[in-house]
């Protein structure tokens, strides 16, 4: 049955998006950054993150090396052939434990490659920091935002009780520390204002020459109750703290803000003010309701982000863990999509299961797309940048971490291989590519969660 | 007796014994004993330390292999792990408590009563998880982070301007004009003439301190402390004094608006904190501590003035005058926020809420939004109608009556019922009262496109009665979505043929029938008789034998297991209200939880009197760890 009571007119428009290759936007280097000869433009890093798996034998593709076919599943990126690296065997070898689940424990150590504790609430630890937060600490003092983390969907409430989870594991790859889970933007509405609002012509903002005051009294009311609370009061307070200090670098470093202000190039106002629009008919027309339509946005905020140079790393989730998103929009599928990815090797769940993974790859295709339309330097912003997807397991009806489904777009400034479909050493830890990254971004760290070393054919 | 101590005679000898297989580096079977240096973190994980004491009692650990412990050992062990144990019951140890920021519903509600301001704050912050017995009040699964600090200036601003924008909230909290008149200014006009300090008569800042100091109290939920109005008095001057440009009474206004918002900013207002002064041993709640535990637990809100009042005099000790405090509470409208905060959350029903799709609506045509607000409301209507007027938890499993607007009867097929508003409804028997006969219920434990006996069934054992089925097997089967095989079928017979693996078995044949009962209710909530060309046979057979005819018969059944209702609600509600899990150390208190329904047809208001007076929740004790 076709349920098509909310298909927007502009996702039939933008549907096909991702097949039809964008013009290239005639956009000036940025100013900030790119102003004198042999000034590299900064790379840029991004972690989209798909719950559920993939149908496991429609995603790799036959052939190795740079002449491969792409799978049903891979077919949106049909022009971003030479744009990407499909990566095989990789493994999230800390995602197993005693104890483990098939999501929870997979979702949450995606990026910190390090066992989660088993937790209702009271100690939650996703193991390590995640790598988008590694880089964020090294690259992220260079921009307004350290980093940016994105999704399209409340965090799961309620405590799995029958595995012993919190489901907020299923619903956070991004943790400052540990013990920290970074709070994700849902709402496209909120995400473009906090980065652009004040850069939307025609929009007054209000002035606040008190807000430095105000943070100063209630930084100072933190520290005088820190000292009177107990060890773990003092450790959630922390948290208040480090918010604080952060907000304040932000607001007080005229630098940074001096130097985003500059990167608002005409051809980027243009773009805000036309995403802006978007975003508030999207808001009245579709009510929220339409997917595509709010995923296509927050990709859209997500590239302008990268262009003008707010930030430079990123998260988004397509969906939390477990996720059972209706997906009944899209044709020849009538059910959800946790519950499909059980599919038992039925040929129709199957089918079900590759379009929705599609769909997923679809929206992908039309970030690295956007990406690649705009002109950096000599470069693409694309090639600045390295773009990851992945789920945190392959076959949702094997729960398995092994041989995740994997693809890195973007050269890195040049230091990746793109073009390239890879197959490693059955279970190759996943950490090895994060520290290939880190590496590519002149980042030096020796490892990284159980990282046994570095994939050395994907450095061009 | 507490003869052997654990720091200088058990962990060591543990440390000597265990710790080569159970240490931070190497947690064999994910056990690490190592981590366990205070003996309060050997209490609070009590329930852990007895599966420890039972694997040493019974000589499976250390394992063969190893070498075996002496007698000597053994005995120190076992009789040092047992005493620890069974003296943290019998101390009745509070368990501690960390400090929680306000939940988003708790802010709401906050700001509400402090400023008559209507924020959204659902949608306005970024959503939290939830931790502990599944509340989103649990103090460690309640997060900071940059984002949200951001949101709460943002929130901060946008309410003190709403409340600013309105003369008659404003007059609530700042119930002064104030203005120097010609003569006043005069004369501060001369002092100033001769010195640089002088002191200005009807200066602004005294005015200030009278509007200010009571707002930020009521804010803090307790008295503040002197360098706490030195600093709020000096923002509002630097305010006043940047300001210039500006025309008392705006010019005061205004500066008092921007006092205001670092006052909804601050740590104080937006975590519930308790300070530990230096003690042993558990310790009673200061007053305010208490009057602020209260009124989160039955409003999600701060202290009325009664409370504080109350609080001041040092009553909220007296447990007669905590009794007839949740009376009133209790009969106050505000219950109603503790109703929705602890049923949606308890049945696991506030997705309804949201625009996320959930049952179909082309399979099940009327399952919109303004229907699911509605499902929603029912299950308030009646959690609160229980709460304060029947006054008979039980009557959450099952009654003849239930909580309709027009809207919702027309969705159920029930005639009779007009107007918008919810009203008791008197159902001709007792098939829907009850939440198993809710949509709201119904409808969570279903999938879009059809129900979910197996989820339904699962649901029943988990939500009712407190009990968790073992997680299934890494590779579940999913049942066919083949709509020809479920109409001729119907889905009693595919969940039998699904069932028939002996691994499965156990766990569904007591799963299974819990959820088959209700299968005349579909994916939305309607009545059914037939599933594809199949009719519904709502008959099963529970796992020890007693079998039953359709809802009416399976929720008498579920009647019978008082005391597994009776724990359940006990370890939900004493969790809820201290928004913490459910210790090792809290067992006493919820044995008298339990005898307190048990023995009083689960009368909510004795239940919940009985926890307010109960030492986890009048007392506290301090982290075993150092304060840095």
């Amino acid at each position: 049955m076709k349920n098509n009571w909310h298909i927007s007119r502009r996702r039939m428009l933008k549907g096909m998006g991702a097949c039809i290759a964008l013009p290239l936007l005639d956009a000036m280097a940025l100013p900030g950054i790119n102003s004198h000869a042999g000034v590299k433009s900064p790379v840029r890093t991004a972690f989209l993150f798909m719950p559920n798996g993939v149908h496991p034998d429609r995603w790799t593709p036959d052939t190795l090396g740079n002449s491969f076919s792409l799978t049903p599943q891979l077919l949106p990126l049909e022009n971003l052939k030479q744009d990407i690296l499909v990566l095989g065997e990789l493994m999230n070898k800390n995602s197993l434990f005693k104890g483990a689940d098939g999501h929870y424990a997979k979702s949450a150590s995606l990026l910190t490659c390090m066992p989660i504790k088993q937790t209702i609430g009271d100690n939650i630890s996703s193991g390590g920091i995640s790598i988008d937060q590694v880089i964020a600490n090294e690259v992220g003092n260079q921009t307004l935002f350290p980093s940016l983390e994105y999704g399209l969907d409340r965090i799961t409430t309620g405590v799995d009780i029958n595995v012993g989870f919190t489901r907020l594991y299923g619903s956070s790859i991004s943790w400052k520390s540990p013990s920290q889970p970074l709070s994700k933007e849902i709402d496209p509405r909120l995400a473009f204002d906090r980065l652009f609002r004040p850069y939307v012509p025609g929009i007054k903002i209000k002035e606040d020459p008190w807000k430095q005051s105000i943070l100063d009294l209630v930084m100072d009311d933190a520290k005088s109750l820190k000292r009177n609370l107990g060890r773990a009061d003092q450790d959630k307070l922390s948290e208040y703290l480090e918010s604080i200090r952060s907000v304040e670098k932000r607001i007080t470093n005229d630098a940074n803000r001096a130097k985003f202000a500059a990167n608002i190039t005409p051809d980027i106002t243009r773009e805000l003010t036309r995403l802006n629009k978007n975003i508030d008919e999207y808001v009245e027309v579709y009510g929220g309701v339409d997917i595509t339509e709010k995923t296509r946005l927050m990709m859209d905020v997500m590239a302008l982000a990268f262009w003008s140079d707010a930030s430079r790393v990123l998260t988004f989730m397509f969906g939390n863990s477990v996720s059972n998103r209706n997906f009944s929009f899209l044709e020849g599928v009538t059910g959800n999509h946790h519950s499909i990815s059980h599919h038992m090797d039925k040929k129709e769940a199957l089918d079900e299961y590759t379009r929705i993974s599609t769909w997923h790859v679809e929206q992908y295709a039309y970030l690295l797309q956007k990406l690649k339309s705009i002109r950096e330097g000599d470069k693409t912003l694309l090639e600045n940048s390295m773009i990851l997807f992945t789920s945190d397991l392959r076959d949702g009806n094997r729960h398995s971490p092994k041989n995740l489904p994997i693809i890195l777009a973007g050269n890195g400034g040049g230091k990746i291989k793109t073009g390239q479909n890879l197959v490693f050493e059955k279970e190759t830890p996943l950490a090895n590519l994060y520290l290939s990254m880190l590496h590519a971004l002149n980042i030096g760290h020796e490892n990284f969660g159980d990282s046994t070393g570095t994939l050395s054919n994907i450095r061009a | 007796m507490d003869s052997l101590s654990y720091e200088n005679q058990i962990r060591p000898l543990m440390a000597k014994k265990c710790f080569e297989c159970h240490n931070t580096g190497n947690t064999k079977g994910g056990v690490n004993l190592d981590n366990y240096k205070e003996i309060g973190r050997v209490i609070q994980d009590g329930k852990f330390w007895l599966k420890v004491l039972d694997q040493i009692r019974t000589r499976s650990m250390p394992p063969k292999g190893e070498p075996a412990l002496s007698e000597n050992d053994y005995h120190q062990l076992v009789d040092g792990i047992n005493s620890i144990l069974q003296s943290s019951l019998r101390q009745k140890s509070p368990g501690h408590v960390v400090i929680r920021r306000l939940s988003h519903s708790e802010y709401h509600f906050t700001i509400q009563d402090l400023l008559q301001v209507d924020f959204d704050a659902r949608n306005y912050f970024p959503s939290d998880g939830s931790g502990g017995g599944g509340f989103d009040n649990q103090a460690k699964a309640l997060f900071f982070t940059p984002l949200k600090l951001e949101r709460y200036y943002d929130a901060a601003d946008l309410i003190v301007t709403q409340a600013y924008n309105d003369a008659d909230k404003w007059a609530r909290v700042v119930p002064i004009v104030y203005k120097q008149n010609w003569w006043q200014r005069f004369r501060n006009w001369v002092k100033s003439l001769f010195s640089d300090e002088y002191e200005e008569v009807n200066a602004p800042e005294l005015a200030a301190e009278k509007v200010i100091f009571p707002f930020a109290a009521r804010a803090f939920r307790r008295f503040l402390k002197e360098d706490e109005k030195s600093k709020l008095i000096q923002m509002f001057r630097k305010v006043y004094d940047q300001k210039d440009s500006l025309e008392d009474p705006m010019r005061f206004n205004e500066s008092i608006a921007q006092t205001f918002k670092s006052v909804l900013i601050s740590p104080n207002f937006l975590y519930r904190a308790e300070e530990e002064p230096e003690k042993t041993g558990s310790y009673a709640l200061g007053n305010f501590e208490v009057a602020t535990r209260l009124s989160y637990f039955l409003w999600s809100s701060m202290p009325d003035q009664e409370l504080f009042n109350l609080a001041y005099l040092g009553m909220l000790e007296d447990t007669v005058v905590l009794e007839n405090q949740v009376r009133r509470m209790l009969a106050d409208p505000k219950a109603k926020r503790f109703a929705e905060n602890f049923s949606v959350q308890w049945l696991g029903i506030s997705k309804l809420l949201d625009s996320e799709p959930m049952v179909d609506p082309v399979k099940y045509p009327g399952f919109d939004m303004p229907v699911r607000n509605a499902l929603y409301r029912e299950t308030v209507e009646y959690f609160y109608y229980v709460l304060t007027k029947s006054k008979n938890m039980l009557e959450l499993i099952n009654s003849n009556y239930t909580f309709l607007n027009k809207e919702l009867a027309d969705f159920y097929g029930i005639e009779g019922i007009a107007g918008d508003d919810f009203q008791k409804t008197i159902l001709p028997d007792s098939t829907r009262g009850g939440v198993l006969g809710m949509g709201s219920v119904l409808a969570t434990t279903s999938f879009p496109l059809r129900t979910s006996p197996v989820i339904r069934g699962k649901w029943v054992m988990e939500q009712l009665l407190g009990i968790s089925p073992p997680p299934p097997p890494a590779v579940v089967a999913e049942l066919t979505k083949d709509e020809a095989v479920h109409d001729a079928l119907g889905l009693r017979k595919i969940l039998e043929i699904h069932r028939s693996k002996p691994e499965c078995m156990s766990c569904h044949q007591k799963m299974d029938p819990l959820g088959l009962g209700l299968e005349n209710f579909d994916a939305s909530g309607r009545w059914r008789e037939s599933y594809g060309k199949v009719k519904v046979d709502p008959s099963g057979v529970m796992a020890d034998g007693r079998t039953f005819q359709g809802p009416k018969e399976l929720k008498m059944l579920l009647l019978q297991e008082k005391a597994k209702i009776a724990r359940n609600l006990s370890s939900k509600m004493l969790s809820y209200a201290l928004g913490r899990s459910i210790l090792f150390t809290d067992e006493p208190a919820l044995e008298r939880l339990d005898t307190a329904l048990l023995e009083n047809n689960f009368n909510p208001e004795i239940f919940i009197i009985e926890l307010v007076k109960s030492y986890p929740f009048r007392m506290k004790i301090n982290d075993y760890e150092k304060k840095v």
